[in-house]
Order: structure tokens, then sequence, then C-alpha cells
């Protein structure tokens, strides 16, 4: 592995000053980043490892609003009662992360922000992601990738906690050397038109400390869908992020965000209009898959996850509004 | 069958205690003093010259002690390819992952900071991935002479087995069925990656490598480097897996031979789990064209076969497409073109000819069964093989049984319907597929010595890759012997303790080197009835180099039938394995304990090779995208279902006790089980392994 | 398609004239590699050892404190060889760096037998025959010590989830369940059959 140096930070701030030297990566759970850096996709010469900072793996409520730490392990959040009673559907996207050792190691913050998994930018070739100037799935093998949102790169996000996250409109508080700033989740996931080189608007000296949840509305339930291609430790093929307000019988309103379809958390807000008002029946949770996949724009080889992204949706769907 | 005293009974394996204590010293665990660290580094293109290669910065290092090139050595790994000469580093290159250099450092991190210092000027060649592809016109030449490898004696032809004469066997057919069938290249995937330690002492050359053969990798070792064989000496006391991937000397052994002798103190080489993926050998791809003939009432009249093994750019394995000898037929021919093709080498992998011909063949069987009505069951007791390859007596032959009996524990007549029959998303379907695998009698050898206390000591040159090879030696010793287990001692794993054994591949050393224990154990009872125990220090001692008894025109063979039901979404393309049974005739079984597990990995494994694994190469760039566990989808603890074995002990009798072969059966029938249980739910059939979502959810749609 | 010009490969393979033009980096000046001082206990007993900041906790235990029971199958959290329990929680060893294990506590295989005496877990690998080659065996330990800290008395189910991040390839996952569940006491033939 290539020689680095390890810098534990007293605090956030401290860390946002060591992430400004010259060539200084943020580690996490470290999972991800030490295969990087064992297969040279990334080279640093400063290594800040976040969890030495205390206090940035809590969950605490304020004023109705869950904020919770950028450095909690997957492990601990899958577990919190609160998360797992109030905002169930993060809960099991983070359980359904990896493996057990990496859900003891691996946190939020580093799942949100890990590194595409796009088997060309894994291998070395020179794509987007790799800092170069072409996404080689588009001709190549693209079983994997995306049929919304692509283009230049057509890589899919890989986060399992991202599309909990955006269904569940948290705001993700970042910290950088000119302060905080709040960004909405939908809104700190960016496509590959507007950057095609990163997969959000983190810079290179900021971390993201701390998501903050909304409060629960009444008759919230909410739930992950996750389709891997073995049992255990794949990134979503195609994933669905569902959260509805029920009103009795009724859905108030429901977010709806697809993972493994797109660059970024794919939100459907057409499928949520529908749905909103409305008797979540077989029919309508049918009319909803259809609607979720309008406009999807497959390639040679991910045609696939058309059919099979329509029934995620509508079992999902109708699987969460029966829940008692 | 006769039950014995201390051999057929589940018997846990005398080393597992250091198994489970993490005191077992595999090959990595090892250290020397004053060991250095080497490293590979590796071809980035599927194809390309090496115009010019330039180590002076790598050499410059503080901490590099030696470097290896094409430049500088020309030593030849005879075992790295039967026809052509394949050196430790070739130029052109003609994979992704070919060895371009080695560096032996102080420590790895150097080993590896030097690596990255050579520079390589390359011309990239065209390349060629597919091995019809390759046979075209115009296809780059990636060996002289062409890219269809040739026979051993020579010829540029197919491999050619016929019987009969099968134009005649389709004319007497009523119905032809014709089909086509694809498998990938599949790695073997051990748990242990390559490692080696070379220490010379002189001239005397000691090397530590986890390998399924020191007796091969010993002789192997002194021919490629040009020393007499008792100048070499092989250890590895533990090693974690092959699969057939570590049988024969390696290019890493030779590498840290050489690059130990160049920098005058002791190597130790490392690949990384990537290199093991590409750089050694995994299961050969293959395209299968199959032609059957058959009359109405489901009696095999004709069956042909093409087919083509894409080889990598050397020829390490035999690239065979076997199965065809599990079925009665009077005209038989089957062609197979094993070719150079610019992806990973080829060779060796549980059961090497057999899994991937299974699966083409028993899906066609399953076809015509199908299209005549019949329960795919029937149609294989009706066509099962009752003599091999329709000529020689089998020894003894228990197939029907595992039919039979596979079928009565697997509840088949229960579970089995008409293809596709069902309603509703979730579709249930069963399948069965049956094998065969030559358990062949051949020289081995073994050394019993017996001391004054009674203690017995068993010298075998195995090195127990998982299989219990080490317990089962035990146990036929202590049969033989007439001696309670506890007063067997095993000594394996080292070619200056142990006396010559066939290697670990095959399935052979429970059959061989077991007879070998057996007749070194009976010449040693009759010192002792003739002599006494020795006294003092003195021992008794038998020596063995058993040739084994002549079949006198028969076959013996080992059988298996394995039986799967799945659960398909058509919606999601997700498969479950919900039932599995496998029935085994492998003869009387040493160690029930020790062979359950190897049927329940054997199955497993063939699982994974239905439904998941394959090493993807990007076509535009000739470079594999899914080396490594994520990448191969290497089965997990919840991706695998309960395996029940069920044992048809056939009264065998030659071998050790009746035992015939085991290990690699287990993985043979397994793929075609699954096909076919997923045809019976859904009523289609994917032609192409694996059975992967896309695949399926295309012939669904 | 001769376009393409590959910066990496497997790793060692990123021969070839970029690789010359990339300066060696992180490294202090006079060019030795970062180190750190740290304090870890392994099984019990503290130890204060100097580490390269790159070293991770598996090179470390086995290089440096000559506790090889861990192996490493994979080097990247793909196979689970390398696993040890990290302040109680398993982890892999071979994606952390020892710097992170500064402070904390490890349990590895070696420490699972107290003074002589198996684990009950290793003695129920040993009877239900849970290692093949055992390469994997000292990480399905870990996971499986690491469920039942929490978990004395896990279904079938639970071990299979609690273990899947450990690759067995020779396929023994029935046996390792099988063992896991008598170590448990919550091994019958029924609820074998049924999990």
């Amino acid at each position: 592995m290539k020689s680095f140096t390890n810098v534990n930070p007293r605090d956030v701030k401290d860390a946002v000053k060591k992430l400004g030297e010259p060539n200084a990566i943020a580690a996490g759970g470290g999972s991800d980043l030490l295969g990087m850096i064992k297969e040279h996709m990334v080279e640093p010469d400063v290594l800040v490892h976040l969890r030495a900072i205390r206090g940035l793996d809590q969950v605490a409520t304020r004023s109705g609003e869950t904020q919770i730490g950028g450095l909690i392990t997957l492990d601990t959040l899958s577990h919190e009662p609160a998360i797992r009673a109030r905002y169930t559907v993060l809960a099991e996207a983070a359980e359904s992360v990896g493996t057990p050792q990496i859900r003891n190691a691996g946190t939020l913050a580093g799942n949100v922000c890990q590194r595409p998994w796009c088997w060309y930018y894994r291998n070395g070739f020179p794509c987007f992601k790799a800092g170069g100037n072409q996404c080689f799935s588009i001709t190549g093998e693209n079983q994997f990738h995306a049929i919304f949102g692509g283009g230049p790169s057509f890589i899919v996000h890989p986060s399992d906690t991202a599309p909990a996250l955006v269904a569940l409109d948290a705001k993700f508080r970042v910290k950088g050397p000119k302060g905080e700033r709040m960004i909405p989740a939908a809104e700190f996931f960016t496509l590959p038109r507007a950057n095609a080189a990163r997969e959000n608007v983190l810079a290179p000296d900021e971390i993201l400390a701390a998501v903050h949840l909304p409060a629960a509305r009444p008759g919230t339930r909410s739930t992950y869908h996750k389709v891997m291609d073995r049992e255990a430790w794949t990134h979503a093929v195609v994933s669905a992020a569902i959260v509805l307000e029920m009103d009795q019988q009724v859905c108030k309103s429901a977010r709806i965000v697809l993972g493994g379809v797109a660059p970024i958390p794919w939100r459907v807000p057409k499928v949520e209009a529908l749905l909103a008002g409305q008797r979540i029946t077989p029919e309508l949770a049918a009319r909803a898959a259809e609607a979720a996949l309008e406009g999807a724009n497959p390639l040679a080889k991910n045609g696939y996850k058309v059919p099979l992204t329509k029934a995620v949706v509508r079992r999902t769907l109708l699987g969460l509004a029966e829940k008692a | 069958m006769n039950s014995l005293k201390t051999l057929g009974h589940p018997t846990s394996r005398i080393d597992a205690m250091k198994r489970v204590t993490g005191t077992a010293t595999y090959t990595g665990d090892l250290r020397v003093p004053g060991m250095l660290y080497a490293r590979v580094l590796r071809s980035p293109h599927a194809h390309a010259r090496i115009k010019r290669i330039d180590v002076s910065r790598a050499q410059a290092l503080p901490g590099v002690k030696a470097i290896l090139t094409h430049e500088n050595c020309d030593v030849i790994w005879g075992s790295g390819d039967m026809r052509n000469k394949r050196y430790l580093f070739n130029n052109p290159v003609r994979f992704a992952g070919d060895a371009v250099a080695a560096v032996a450092a102080t420590d790895r991190h150097t080993a590896e900071e030097a690596m990255r210092l050579i520079e390589v000027e390359y011309e990239k060649l065209p390349f060629v991935l597919d091995p019809e592809d390759a046979l075209k016109p115009g296809a780059v030449e990636i060996q002289a002479g062409g890219n269809l490898s040739p026979t051993a004696r020579g010829q540029r032809e197919p491999e050619t087995y016929r019987r009969g004469n099968i134009e005649t066997g389709f004319a007497a057919a009523d119905r032809v069925f014709e089909d086509h069938y694809s498998s990938p290249h599949i790695n073997n995937a051990q748990l242990e990656p390559r490692v080696a330690i070379a220490q010379w002492n002189g001239d005397q050359l000691t090397v530590f490598t986890p390998t399924q053969g020191i007796s091969n990798c010993h002789t192997e070792m002194a021919r490629d480097l040009k020393l007499a064989p008792e100048k070499v000496r092989v250890i590895c006391h533990y090693m974690g897996g092959g699969f057939g991937n570590k049988n024969q000397n390696h290019d890493f052994e030779l590498m840290a031979a050489v690059l130990a002798k160049n920098a005058g103190a002791p190597v130790k080489i490392e690949f990384t789990r990537k290199e093991d993926f590409l750089s050694v050998h995994g299961r050969w791809p293959t395209k299968q064209y199959y032609k059957i003939g058959v009359r109405n009432d489901g009696t095999l009249t004709a069956i042909q076969l093409r087919g083509y093994s894409g080889m990598g750019p050397y020829r390490k394995g035999t690239g065979g497409i076997a199965g065809i000898e599990i079925y009665q037929c009077p005209h038989v021919e089957r062609q197979v073109y094993p070719v150079y093709t610019n992806k990973a080498v080829s060779a060796n992998l549980r059961g090497p000819d057999y899994p991937q011909g299974v699966f083409g063949l028993e899906s066609l069987m399953d076809d015509i069964a199908t299209a005549l009505k019949m329960d795919p069951l029937e149609f294989r007791l009706k066509n099962m093989t009752r003599k091999f390859q329709d000529q020689l007596e089998y020894t003894s032959i228990g197939l029907e049984d595992c039919l039979r009996k596979g079928a009565e524990a697997f509840e088949w007549k229960k579970r089995w319907h008409a293809p596709g029959e069902g309603s509703g998303p979730m579709r249930r379907g069963v399948g069965v597929a049956m094998g065969s695998f030559g358990s062949n009698l051949g020289r081995s050898s073994a050394v019993i010595d017996v001391d004054a206390q009674g203690m017995y000591h068993v010298h075998v040159g195995v090195t127990d890759i998982g299989t219990g090879a080490k317990t089962t030696m035990a146990l036929i010793a202590a049969e033989a012997l007439e001696a309670p287990l506890e007063k067997i001692d095993v000594i394996w794993g080292d070619t200056g303790r142990c006396p010559y054994s066939v290697g670990e591949s095959g399935s052979r050393t429970t059959t061989q080197t077991g007879w070998a224990v057996v007749q070194a154990a009976q010449d040693l009872k009759r010192q002792i009835a003739e002599k006494g125990l020795p006294k003092g220090s003195d021992l008794l001692t038998a020596t063995v180099n058993a040739n084994p008894d002549p079949l006198r025109g028969q076959a013996r063979v080992s059988f298996v039938a394995h039986f799967a039901e799945v659960e398909v979404d058509t919606e999601t393309g997700h498969v479950k394995v919900t039932k599995y049974v496998a029935a085994h005739d492998s003869g009387r079984v040493v160690n029930p304990l020790t062979a359950e597990s190897q049927v329940k990995g054997g199955a497993t494994m063939g699982i994974g090779m239905a439904l998941h694994e394959e090493l993807l190469y990007d076509r535009a760039s000739g470079l594999p995208l899914t080396a490594g566990y994520y990448g191969a989808r290497i089965m997990t603890h919840l991706d695998t279902p309960e395996v029940d074995v069920l044992w048809i002990q056939t009264e065998e009798p030659y071998g050790p006790f009746g035992a015939k072969t085991l290990g690699e059966p287990t993985i043979i029938p397994s793929p075609a089980a699954v096909a076919n249980a997923i045809f019976n739910a859904i009523g289609k059939r994917v032609k192409d392994l694996p059975i992967s979502r896309d695949k399926l959810l295309g012939v669904l749609a | 398609m001769s376009k393409i010009s590959r910066r990496r490969f497997v790793e060692g393979t990123s021969a070839g004239l970029v690789a010359t033009t990339v300066p060696l980096r992180g490294q202090t000046k006079a060019g030795a590699p970062a180190k750190s001082a740290i304090k870890v206990t392994v099984n019990g007993t503290v130890h204060r050892i100097e580490v390269e900041d790159r070293w991770t906790l598996a090179e470390v235990l086995r290089d440096h404190l000559g506790l090889t029971g861990s192996k490493i199958g994979c080097d990247r959290g793909e196979c689970g060889a390398c696993t040890v329990l990290l302040d109680g929680k398993n982890v892999y060893s071979c994606s952390q760096l020892a710097v992170w294990a500064d402070g904390r506590t490890v349990e590895t295989v070696e420490g699972l037998a107290h003074n002589g005496k198996l684990d009950p877990l290793q003695e129920a690998f040993i009877e239900h025959d849970g290692p093949q080659c055992g390469f994997c065996t000292s990480g399905q330990l870990m996971s499986a010590k690491a469920l039942l800290n929490h978990n004395p008395h896990p279904t079938a189910d639970e071990v299979r989830h609690a273990m899947t991040g450990n690759i067995c390839r020779c396929g023994n996952y029935n046996h390792y369940v099988e063992s896991v569940l008598a170590a448990a006491g919550t091994l019958s033939a029924d609820a074998r059959r049924k999990a």
C-alpha cells in the first residue's frame, strides 16, 4: 500500500482543517477506502480519521427532529430503536448493506458518500469517475447500469441509505472551512451531466457531519426493499425506499425513491402525486409501478431492470400499504 | 455391506484441533529469518508486445534486492503449458494478468512500490476472447501454428471420441433434437491465495508452498530449475484449498526460487486475490452444440457433441467437455476444440471436464423427455449407462440406486410436474441430473513404521487440501492394522519425510494412496507376526510402492444423482434453492463425516456455478471485470440450502476397503440439476451459464 | 479500441509510462513511511508497538504480533478470513488500519480457548466438521463468537445472517451453521430441517 500519514482530528473543525492539507482524504469506516488505496484508485498523503472525533455517532431528538451523527455505524443505526420505529426505511436500508463486518465498521456518512461500484471504475478503466473522459459501459457490459438520468456517465448510485434519506426528506449538515451548510438530501446528490467526476456536492475539505430527519408525521410507515444478485454483499441491482403517510386506508402522501437505477437516488414525484389521497389497491400499485418507469432509457443489457423495478415498486407499495 | 471396526464411522479430523485454534500453519503464516517479500507486475493488456522494459528506477529503490523480467530470466514453466514453451515471463504477454516482472525487497510495501517504478512500453496487439472467433480466418494467432491447440500427438484437430456410426444413429431415430449451450470461465476461488517461500542452502532448495501434490511439485521444480531431484524439498503442512489450481508446480514457486537465488536470501512471494483470480487458472469456458437422436419410446440412438473450450493463451488443461458416458447409446461422436484465446488461462477446477458438459447434455436430455412427455427421472432410468461407454463392465455401479433412492428421499413423484405448470408469479420446480467420474487405480506409495510402544507412523505424501485426507489415511491404516485410531500418527506434506504420493487431484488420494497404505499395513502386520514389536528405539518399517490390482477389462467409476427444487420469482428473476438431495455411489465411505462435507461443498459450488459465477470480460478492451469474491458472487451462508446427503454404498471389489472416488463427483450434476429445476418451474430454459437475473427475465419476457 | 490507455489494472500492474511520472508521496521528508506508536489490547495482553500508518490490523496481528490464526484471503473485505473482534464487534481486520485500533481491544481466534479449554464453538466445529481446508475457519469462529455474545440462542437463520460475511469456498456452510447451533444448544434435528 502507498505510504500515508494517519491523523486523528480533535473535533470537526480540526478535521476540516486537516482535510484542507494537500492530498488529504476523509476516512470513515475505511472498508472501501482502504481497498481503493490498495488498488491505487486513490493515493492520499494524509488520511483524516474521522472516527477519532467523539460524539459524531450519536442519535438525538431535538424539537421533533431526529439528528444522526454521520459517523454512526450502519450496525448501530440499523438497531437503534427510535430509528427502527419511526424511520424504518433507514434502519432497513442500513441493515441491507454489505455484511455484518462491514456494517460494524461502515458509517452512515461513508455509505452515503461512497464511490460508485461500476465494474469499469473499480477495475481501473480511465472513466469519468476516475478523471477520464468516457463511460465504458455505454457500449460495454452495462447489466448493472443506469436506466434513468444517465449521461455522460451511466453509473448507478451505490448507497442503500441514500434513497432512504431522500425518501425521508432528510437534510444533510455539512461542515467545511467556511462553516456549516444544510443541504436537502435530494440536492446533495448530483447527476453526471452536472459533474461527471463526482456523485455529490461535498467538497474535498467538507464532511457530512450529521443527517437531520424531520419529525415523522402520524400514520407514517416506511420500508426499504433491495434486490441483490446473491443473498448478501452486493449492491442493489434495484431498490425502492418508500415512505407512506396513511390515514386509515388512504394514502395522504407518499415519497418513493429508487436505488440502483440512476446515478443518484431516483425520486419519482409523478408516482407520489398519483398516490396522494388514494386507497392503495393492487390496481393503483400496478399503475404506480408503470408510472415509476415512464421515461426509463435502458442500455443494451439492462432492459430487465424495467420490469424488475416495476415489480419491486408494485409489491413494496402494496406490502407497505397493507401492513397493519 | 459389512461394518468395519474403525473405518466407515463418522470421525472428527485428526488435525481438527489445530484447524479451530488458529495453530495450523499455512504457508503464509511462516517466516524464515532474513526473508524478503516478492510481488509480481502483470500485463494490463489482453495481448501486447513488450517493446521496452526498464527496471532501473525500481532497482534503485532502497530495499530492492532482485528483479526478474523476460530479459534476465528464461526459466520455462513446464507445467504452465502442455504444448508450448511457456516462460515465467513471456513476451508477448498474452492475457491481462500475464506476468511481466517480479520484484523482491525487504518488505512487501517496498516490493510493491518498486513494482510500480518499473517502466514498460507495450505495443498492443489484436486479441480474441471467444474460442469460436479465435478459429475464424484472420483471427490473431496467439501461439505459433494457430489457435486450435494441437493434440498430444501434435495434430491440429479436435479431440475426438467415436463409437458406432453417428449417421446410422440419427437414421435410426424417430426424432432428432439439437441445441447449444455455453458456460463461462469460473475461478477456483479457494480461500488461500498463492504464497510460497523459497530458501536456498547452498545448492539445496527448500520450497514451502500450498500445493495439492508435494511429489509432483517436487519433480517439476527440479525439472524446471534443472536441478537433481534430491536437491529440492517441498513442504506443505496446511493449505487453504485449491480445487485443482494448486496441483503441479506453479510459476510463483519458480519465481520465488529464482529471486531467492539472485538475491541470496529467502523469498516469500505473495499474490493478491485479484492476481490469484486472473493469473493462475479457472474452469474453461465452453460452447456446446448437441445433436441427439431418440426413438419415440425414449431410447437414445445417437449423441453428437461439437464443443469449443477457451483455454486462454496457454494449454494448461484438457479442455474436455464430458458427461456423455452417463448415457447408454450405440452411436456417439464427440469433437471438442481446445482453443487459444486472450482470456485468463483455463485448467482444472473440481471435476474438470464434467460440470459444464453435464449442464449442456442434461439440459437437452430434459428437453427431450419433455418433448416425449416422459418424466425426466424415468427417461434417465431408461437410458442411464449400464456399461462404461457401452463396452466395459463396471466394477460396481450404484447409479440406478442413486436415481431411485435419491428420488424417494427427495419425494420426486410428489414434487415433479409438467414444465411451467402452475400459476402466479412464484413458481416451484424440480430438476434431476446425474454424473459419473472415473475412480481409477494407480501407483502411489506409503511407508509405515511401528515403534516399541506400538505407535504406528504412517508416512504419506499427501497435503490434505480440505478433504480430510490425513484422517482418511489414518482410518485406513487403523482398519488395516487392526489398531485403534489413537495409535496412528500420520506424517504428511514434506518430500523430505514422505514417499512419493499421487497428487491430490483426480480425487485419487483415498483410492490410490489409501491402497498403498493398505498394502504397507499388511506388510507390516506380517513383519510383526514374524518378529514381534521392535524393542528399544528400533522400528519395523514397511515400504510400499503399490501398483493396483489390474481391473481385467472393467471400469471403476463413481456415480451420482442430484435433485434440486427451486422457487423462481418470475417477476424479479430471483431463484432460491429450497430443497436439495445428493445421492452418491462412492463405494464404501471411509469417513461419513468428512465425506458429507465434501458433498455439501461440491453441491454448493455447483449451485453457485448455476446461478452466479462468471469471470466477465469487457469485449472492447479484453479486460476482466468480475475478479474477486464480490465480482464473482461466490455463494454465502445465506445462499446455501440444506444439502441432504444419501450414500449408496455399493460393494466394490477393488481399492481400499471398496472405497471409490468422491471429491469431484460432488459438483458434477449440480449446475444441471438446478438448471433443470428452473426449467421445470417456468417452462423456459436459459442455455448459457450462469442463469443470472438478466437472462432469466429475458426468457420470461 | 486500442485507445484505452490504462493506468491501473490488478494491483501491481500499473506499469508503464504513466506510473513513472507519479512521485512517491505520503512519506516523511527522509523518505521513511509515517509511523505511529499505538497501544492495543489483544486477547487480554497489552501491546505497545510502533506501526507504519499504512499497516492494516491484519498485517500487524500476523506479521508483527505473531498471531497468524487470522488469515488474509482477499485483503479487500470480501471474504471474512481475517475477521476479528474489535471492542466486541466482528470486523474485517484487513479493512482496518492498525493505528485505528489504538486504545482498543482486539480478540482473535488465538484468544478463544482459555487455560487449554476450548470454547464450546471450537468443540462444536470439531465435532460437526466445520473446517474443510480450514482457511476461513478462524473468521467463521469469530463471527459466530460475536453472534453468541449478544444472542446466546440463535436460530439457524440468525446464524446465517450473522455469518454471511464469511465465505467458505469449500462450501461447508451447512456444517458451520450446525456447529454454531450445537455450541449454542439450539441444534435439533427438527430445527435444522426447518431453518
